[in-house]
């Protein structure tokens, strides 16, 4: 049934699609047919999405794609992110996403009518290729199709693979689903801008497209720091970014965006910048797509630590295509218009701005932005065209000065007004603020901060802080609502003070913790009191740590276990947040003391003395007591020894050693003590040709004084200290907020305008 | 002043793609194989399997996981990199090594381990659910 719902989709949106263009050729009754094929295309993509979603809570797992990524063992939220755990399922989310914000964008395109034909004439494109993804590369595709022959038609495996456990989070549930609304939203303003260049209007769109440009770009940010955090507290890779070509290719769109947005912002005020908000807008969406080629053609397969791979040759293909066609498209309109755009722009402006101004800082800052995006966009797409990657500190070289550019042209702008400004004034302005960040910049300094760049980057961005943060102020007492730009700047510069802090002056240790011993480390005292089973997954170990500073104890317990699904050990850190900086512990490995080394070991042949250690050890004979012949085929345990007499200055002792085998073949070594310090261990048996055995002979004494040994349980990890890093999550949150606000400010006033058109 | 406005963006782009230019140059990291890696100072990956039969452990007096390596060109060598095993070291198809070769072995700062056969199972797994 799956197929068939897509399929049926796939041919609405056609449908809406080829009739929302007839509609634009000026035949308004069409839109009667386009509309209500969009509402089936939605309904039918929303069943499908349902009934992939049924078929993974019931485990249909002749589903190869159900198969693969779930398990009856996956707790309800698991399962629900195992819907876009994959390929398959990630593309249905977004045409998903895609289907449904298309419901409001129709409704809101129908009350500014002009636009809505060609909109969402475009917008249905965009989604019918989405649609044949899902039909090329079908999540309901069944094992026995997939692999033809090697299983009979009709066969259920009866337990799922079960999600990649670097997956299984709470993270995965919200990261992914949230990154794919910024991805589907970033279409609106492409399609607005296609549409304006369509219609060959330019006066109009920018007030039209500028809230939902406002959402797409708070939300891809709000996913991509979800990502963030989802690294650094949960992967343990230390950090929230590390420049890995995945967190990258979501992150060159949104700059993009951002651009677009101060643009478009000017634009409305000035009528000027149309080509480069058309630009923007149209580049922000092409370059989501050519994120989700980077990130799912496998392109990138070694140079990233997360690359979807192989994805099949056709998908990999469509999505050039796709790509290709929209940039394609897109940026040929905008050279087809060039010369009616520059008549337009002569017509509507009165003057051309001067350099003083808030439009031309805008205009520097958003070139600015896009150097940025440049940067990052040309590092992370270097794979592709030679053999090799760039390192991560390329990105951080580069964007430390951009950044700083940026803050100061952020601070400036909002000084400067519209159009003119007196020059003295401005310059008194800039004053107070001014001084205010070199005060405690010089304050920053004095507490050691001596690297000029970065100390350049504190004061810029404290600048920032102080100029936005008196605006907002000023008018908030007027309207709440309006002070969306301004928070979202104060916490762009929040963010920045946190990134300088946790990234420039973190510091790292790597400590070997041994079990009830106390270790010193970067200020704390730090314990390891054993590990711990995890209550309700008792196959995962918590490693718990006792932490004390100043008095105050805590308990950290960073985890590790064994994954079959990985064949290998995950680790998990834990953190424990202390307002003006984090505390991170990332446990690397547990060393246990070796029972004995290679060296220890020698053989004996059966009826033979030798001397092992100051000891003549004479092995007599196997010793079968407990071996279990008639269970040999059974698989069960088996346990065999061998009698040695040990003859020491004249003493002789009978010993018995064993090996016990596991049903799998897997050795346990049996210590025997002989004496106080001596502990002999059967280590293997060998029957064929010459019957003897393997020995190891470990003196206790003489291991405990040799420098390397390790006498007890050793926890060994990580531990970093990492400054100010609650201002980059709070920083976050500060800006999602200022977003949020800006959104609503700016649907009101488009509606305002829409009401005006009325009129 | 409009001209201004462009000049001063021409200027930044042109700025930053200067800059950029050079500090890409200094920070870009070559494929390459052992050979290669050993006549040369500059960071390499190389990419290659990891040889399951030869001393791979874990130093935890350093930090450092030791292991050896085949490259494509079927050369071997021993890994030292800093920190513990990586995610999915031992499931791996193919692993990337990066770093420089210092003496007898490469010093690996990271080590990326591609997994393809088992993000997505096989026949094989499905078999074994059969069971």
């Amino acid at each position: 049934m799956g197929p068939i719902l897509i399929h049926i989709a796939f041919a609405a949106c056609i449908i809406s699609s080829l009739f929302y263009w007839i509609s634009a050729t000026g035949r308004k009754n069409m839109l009667k047919i386009s509309r209500p094929a969009y509402i089936v295309m939605a309904v039918f993509t929303i069943s499908s999405a349902s009934f992939l979603l049924y078929n993974i809570l019931t485990h249909q797992f002749q589903y190869t794609y159900i198969w693969n990524h779930s398990s009856t063992k996956e707790p309800l939220n698991l399962l629900i992110a195992t819907f876009y755990a994959g390929q398959e399922g990630s593309f249905h989310l977004w045409a998903l996403w895609m289907s449904i914000i298309g419901i409001f964008l129709m409704s809101y395109t129908s009350k500014h009518e002009r636009y809505e034909a060609e909109v969402m004439g475009t917008f249905t494109l965009l989604q019918a290729f989405i649609l044949f993804i899902l039909i090329v590369k079908s999540p309901y595709t069944y094992v026995w199709e997939s692999f033809a022959g090697d299983v009979a038609e009709g066969f259920i495996p009866p337990e799922g693979r079960g999600l990649n456990p670097l997956l299984q989070n709470f993270w995965m549930t919200i990261h992914p689903p949230i990154l794919f609304v910024g991805f589907s939203a970033m279409s609106v303003p492409f399609c607005f801008a296609v549409a304006a260049l369509i219609k060959n209007k330019y006066d109009r769109w920018v007030n039209i497209a500028l809230p939902w440009t406002l959402f797409a770009a708070g939300v891809l940010g709000l996913g991509i720091m979800l990502g963030g955090y989802w690294a650094y507290g949960v992967l343990g890779w230390g950090g929230y970014w590390a420049w890995d070509p995945v967190e990258n290719s979501s992150l060159v769109p949104w700059i993009t965006s951002i651009a677009a947005i101060h643009l478009m912002i000017s634009s409305r005020v000035t009528k000027g910048f149309i080509k480069s908000t058309l630009f923007l807008c149209i580049i922000s969406y092409v370059l989501v797509l050519y994120s989700t080629f980077l990130t799912r053609s496998g392109v990138l397969g070694d140079a990233s630590v997360h690359s979807f791979v192989d994805p099949g040759q056709e998908v990999y293909l469509f999505l050039i295509i796709f790509l290709s066609l929209f940039a394609v498209v897109g940026i040929g309109l905008i050279i087809f218009r060039f010369k009616s755009i520059n008549s337009e722009i002569s017509s509507l402006k009165q003057e051309s701005s001067p350099i003083l101004s808030r439009e031309s800082a805008l205009f520097i800052g958003a070139i600015t932005l896009c150097a940025s995006a440049l940067v990052v966009l040309a590092g992370t797409s270097w794979p592709i065209f030679a053999k090799g990657s760039v390192e991560a500190d390329f990105y951080n070289k580069m964007n430390l000065p951009i950044a700083i550019l940026i803050s100061f042209i952020n601070g400036a702008s909002i000084l400067l007004k519209w159009k003119h400004t007196e020059e003295k004034n401005f310059m008194k302005s800039l004053v107070v603020p001014f001084v205010l960040a070199s005060v405690l910049t010089g304050l920053f300094a004095f507490m050691g901060m001596r690297d000029f760049l970065i100390a350049l980057l504190a004061l810029s961005a404290l600048f920032a802080f102080f100029i936005n943060a008196e605006t907002a102020y000023v008018i908030s007492r007027r309207s709440k609502i309006k002070t969306g730009a301004y928070l979202a700047h104060i916490g762009f510069a929040v963010l920045l003070l946190g990134v300088i802090g946790s990234s420039r002056y973190s510091q790292e240790e790597n400590l070997s913790l041994p079990i009830g011993q106390t270790v010193e480390a970067l200020g704390y005292r730090m314990t390891y009191l054993g590990a711990t089973p995890i209550p309700d997954d008792p196959e995962k170990y918590h490693f718990n740590v006792k932490v004390e500073r100043d008095g105050k104890e805590m308990m950290l317990k960073p985890v590790m276990y064994y994954s079959d699904y990985s064949e290998g050990v995950m680790k998990n850190p834990d953190i424990v947040n202390l307002i003006v900086r984090d505390l991170y512990l990332s446990p690397m490995a547990l060393e246990v003391p070796e029972e004995f080394s290679a060296e220890d070991v020698d053989s004996i042949v059966k009826g033979s003395v030798k001397n092992i250690k100051g000891l003549d050890i004479h092995f007599v004979n196997f010793n079968m007591d407990e071996f279990k012949r008639d269970e040999l085929s059974s698989g069960a345990a088996q346990t065999i020894g061998a009698d040695l007499e040990i003859n020491e200055n004249g003493v002789r002792t009978p010993v018995t050693v064993k090996i016990r085998y596991s049903g799998d073949g897997v050795p346990e070594f049996i210590p025997v003590k002989y004496k106080d310090n001596i502990e002999l261990y059967l280590v293997k048996i060998s029957v064929s040709q010459e019957p003897q055995i393997q020995l190891a002979v470990v003196d206790r004494t003489r291991k405990m004084n040799s420098p390397d040994a390790i006498t007890s349980e050793t926890l060994i990890l990580t531990a970093s200290v990492k400054p100010l890093i609650n201002l980059v999550w709070g920083g976050t949150v500060i800006i999602v907020i200022g977003f949020a606000l800006s959104v609503i400010n700016r649907v009101k006033k488009s509606k305002a305008a829409a009401s005006d058109e009325e009129v | 002043m409009k001209k201004i406005r462009y000049i001063a963006g021409t200027v930044i782009i042109l700025v930053f793609l200067t800059i950029g230019f050079f500090s890409f140059i200094d920070s870009k990291v070559e494929y390459a194989n052992f050979s290669y890696a050993s006549n040369t100072h500059r960071k390499c990956q190389v990419k290659g399997t990891w040889l399951k039969d030869k001393e791979t452990r874990y130093d935890a007096a350093n930090n450092q996981f030791i292991f050896h390596m085949r490259d494509e060109n079927n050369h071997e060598m021993k890994v030292i990199l800093d920190g513990a095993e990586p995610n999915n070291f031992r499931m791996a198809e193919s692993i990337v090594a990066k770093g420089k070769v210092k003496g007898d072995h490469f010093h690996a700062t990271e080590v990326l381990t591609k997994c393809p056969s088992k993000y997505e199972g096989d026949s094989e797994d499905l078999k074994k659910s059969n069971l």
